[in-house]
């Protein structure tokens, strides 16, 4: 969008001039609305686990945001002619059935033919205005958490290469599917400043927009991070998608590796994630709380990763 | 040799079709060849995973990797992986700086005999394996100082440059660095046990 000159109003209280997780516009004194649009191909060969991955993936950004999701769109490219129109059933039940779960409705959608398969959503949500979460504000001491498992790119590829097991490829897709919902309710009730979700750019370049025009930097534990195990075994086999070679190459100069870090664990860092988990920042004194209220409600695997300092000109060190 | 051209084909095949090759057919010697970075990176860890040594360099648009089982791998033009000259071919000379001058007596002499050591250092051409830099002589490599220049032009020509994170910390200067890899000790001690001969400023 570089160069276009964007209207502007002062409603609008996020814009696309931060690389946020979603637009964000004022209504009243206490109400704002979240919009948000995602849309893919597919990443599972299921329909219906397809359509429930799509739809977490398009709410994410809202609960990234502070918000609550309200209403939906579908939106769906379909070879008609090429498919079975029973798999477009499946998809949209499964998008259905998360927008359900999530305490939603859908008000419409639009389907074009479209020679390669396609599915998400158009989410709108409500947030408080004064209590929306962008991605850079964050504080020096803040630690910062996690609450879903990375390597899902590796593992997705490994799934695509029949070199896992039906159990493995139900789990990932599960973990895909996992909405990011229960994680966004226990975080409105602790001091977070700023949040994000992990998705296409991987971990790192999620955490780098969170620290570019924060002015901070930070400082990531790599034995701390909440992994899928067997994501490491394919890693070193090089089952790795390319994305992860180009997240890694856009980040590399604002990224410190400590030697000492495997090889392994670094792609796994860059992979590219589907419906990944949130990352927060939260205030160090409510941090072993916020962990706690998180596993308690059984979000997938919240751990603490790492934390804000006030040194270097907005790195990232993982050690 | 078993040869596999696996060019116009995206993550995974590269990898399943050497993967193919390696068990099913036990191949010794296998040529793979791709035309993507992620694919060369990828079928050089398959291989490396089956005990294989990996080979990579760049012809063209297109990327060769050879594997052969029993040897230790190289990568062509990376820095990351520490690159082993083949046996009974020259030694290995590592220089660790640990000042930013050269002996005692005149400050401003010994800054002066510093530069002019490092620029001429490259003498040794490709007998000079790694250049290290320790304690005060991470400020060679520095913003402002005035080696930064000559020392990149070393590392564009593939001389490995180490500079101590330890270090850098100490001086808050860690992102100040210009050149090199931020490194820690255990990567300088194995440098010094693999090195034939160290030489200390």
């Amino acid at each position: 969008m570089c160069g276009l000159k964007m209207p502007s109003s002062p409603q609008l209280l996020v814009g696309l001039e931060h690389a946020d997780d979603a637009g964000v516009y004022q209504i009243s004194e206490d109400l704002a609305l979240i919009q948000t649009v995602d849309f893919f191909t597919p990443v599972v060969d299921d329909p219906y686990q397809f359509g429930q991955i799509a739809a977490a993936n398009a709410l994410s950004d809202v609960y990234a945001m502070g918000g609550v999701p309200k209403t939906a769109l579908n939106l769906m490219g379909f070879p008609i002619g090429q498919m079975d129109i029973s798999i477009f059933r499946k998809i949209i039940q499964g998008g259905l059935d998360k927008i359900r779960e999530a305490g939603m409705v859908l008000v419409g959608g639009h389907s074009v033919e479209d020679k390669e398969l396609k599915y998400g959503l158009s989410v709108t949500g409500f947030v408080h205005p004064k209590r929306v979460l962008v991605k850079r504000n964050l504080k020096p001491g803040q630690q910062l958490i996690l609450t879903k498992p990375l390597g899902l790119g590796i593992v997705n590829t490994a799934v695509k290469a029949g070199l896992t097991t039906t159990e493995l490829a139900d789990q990932v897709s599960s973990i895909m599917a996992a909405l990011n919902k229960d994680a966004a309710e226990v975080m409105a009730h602790f001091p977070v400043s700023a949040c994000t979700d992990v998705t296409g750019f991987g971990f790192i370049g999620h955490l780098a927009e969170m620290v570019v025009g924060s002015g901070y930097s930070v400082e990531i534990d790599s034995d701390s991070l909440p992994l899928i195990h067997a994501a490491v075994e394919f890693a070193q086999m090089g089952l790795i998608p390319a994305g992860a070679y180009k997240n890694r190459e856009f980040r590399k100069s604002m990224v410190d590796i400590a030697s000492k870090v495997p090889r392994e664990i670094v792609d796994i860092l860059f992979d590219p994630q589907t419906s990944g988990g949130l990352l927060m920042a939260v205030d160090t004194s409510a941090a072993k709380g916020l962990l706690r209220s998180l596993t308690k409600k059984k979000v997938l695997s919240a751990a603490i990763v790492g934390r804000v300092v006030d040194r270097g000109k907005e790195k990232i060190w993982i050690q | 040799m078993k040869e596999i051209d696996a060019r116009g084909l995206a993550c995974p095949t590269p990898v399943l079709m050497t993967k193919a090759a390696v068990e099913d057919e036990g191949a010794q010697g296998i040529t793979v060849v791709v035309d993507n970075e992620a694919s060369q990176q990828n079928v050089v860890r398959f291989l490396e995973s089956k005990g294989y040594a990996a080979t990579a360099s760049k012809n063209g648009a297109d990327f060769i990797i050879i594997g052969q089982t029993g040897k230790q791998s190289v990568i062509e033009s990376s820095k990351e992986i520490p690159q082993k000259t083949a046996e009974g071919s020259q030694p290995k000379i590592m220089v660790m700086c640990a000042t930013d001058r050269i002996g005692f007596g005149d400050d401003e002499l010994g800054q002066k005999l510093m530069i002019n050591f490092i620029k001429t250092i490259g003498e040794m051409e490709s007998m000079l394996w790694r250049l290290v830099f320790i304690n005060n002589g991470v400020k060679l490599t520095v913003k402002g100082s005035k080696l930064v220049s000559v020392l990149k032009d070393y590392e564009d020509s593939g001389l490995t440059i180490l500079v101590c994170g330890t270090c850098l910390t100490h001086f808050d200067l860690l992102d100040q660095k210009q050149v090199g890899k931020t490194t820690n000790m255990l990567d300088i001690v194995t440098a010094m046990q693999l090195a034939d001969k160290v030489i200390t400023l």
